[in-house]
């Protein structure tokens, strides 16, 4: 992360709301580092994640893990309609980014990511050792 | 819902509708999630929309990320918008706790006010990348026409 780039939630005030401000000027496409919003779910087996990355495609999505850490950024992208005038703006478009700890539990090497309509979904596996097992009682 | 926005019918507007498109719109977005200092107020807007005019009419993209498109639906009226719909609402599976939920749920309901009747047939909608784009065309009655001036 580039410093001095400042970090948001999509829709708080990140835009300039005047008109002939920046966006008028300059289009949606901002340097800040849009924040996204995630569920995170676990189930015995393992921990899924979902994270709102809208304008995002598998191509333009990065997930890593490094020191126990898992970072999903994305490059967002606007296609701006030719010939017009933008005259209404809630939400600029550039990077997402945000960072998990992860627990000794997931199984790191197991983790898949797929993007499906502008949510990154990720899967983390919990260790073998770690997950529920239903042991049968024997009669 | 947010109070609609009135537009001047006044018939020689159509020189500055540009910039009573602007207001307009900046008055519905001032209707946001978040106040001036970015604290998120009990009901944030959703979807959030980026609107763009030229004339033919306007361009609208809604950010809805991952929403299933038979649940979103689209109406026109005159110069009314209306776009409804339900959005991540599927119950956690069998044994699954969440940790985290931060994504919008719910059912959504926007309406905007045009600063033009709107030619509703011709209305697309492209939905790619989490982001709806509707392109509302003018009706044809509305459109700026260029009249050429006779010599004498």
């Amino acid at each position: 992360m580039t410093e001095g780039q400042e970090m948001v939630r999509k829709g708080a005030t990140d835009l300039s709301a005047q008109p002939g401000g920046a966006q008028e000027r300059m289009g949606l496409e901002t340097d800040l580092i849009y924040v996204p919003d995630v569920d995170i779910r676990e189930n015995s087996d393992c921990l899924r994640l979902e994270a709102n990355m809208p304008g995002t495609d598998q191509d333009s999505v990065n997930v890593s893990v490094e020191n126990g850490v898992l970072t999903i950024e994305g490059q967002a992208r606007v296609d701006t309609p030719p010939g017009a005038k933008l005259v209404g703006w809630e939400y600029g478009v550039g990077r997402y980014r945000r960072d998990f700890t992860l627990s000794d539990a997931v199984d790191t090497e197991g983790i898949r990511a797929r993007v499906r309509q502008g949510v990154l979904e990720v899967t983390l596996p919990k260790r073998e050792h770690v997950k529920t097992r239903k042991i049968r009682i024997e009669t | 819902m947010f109070d609609l926005v009135t537009w001047p019918k006044n018939p020689w507007s159509i020189f500055d509708e540009l910039e009573s498109m602007q207001d307009g719109v900046n008055r519905i977005f001032s209707e946001r999630g978040y106040d001036r200092q970015g604290v998120r107020r009990s009901r944030p807007t959703f979807p959030l929309l980026n609107v763009w005019s030229s004339a033919d009419g306007v361009v609208i993209d809604a950010e809805l990320p991952g929403v299933d498109a038979k649940d979103v639906e689209i109406s026109v009226l005159g110069d009314e918008l209306t776009l409804r719909g339900k959005v991540n609402l599927s119950d956690p599976g069998n044994g699954e706790t969440y940790h985290r939920r931060e994504r919008p749920a719910g059912e959504f309901a926007r309406t905007l006010q045009l600063p033009f009747r709107a030619d509703a047939g011709a209305v697309k909608a492209h939905y790619k990348n989490g982001v709806l784009r509707l392109t509302v065309p003018r009706s044809e009655e509305e459109k700026p026409k260029r009249i050429a001036v006779e010599a004498a």
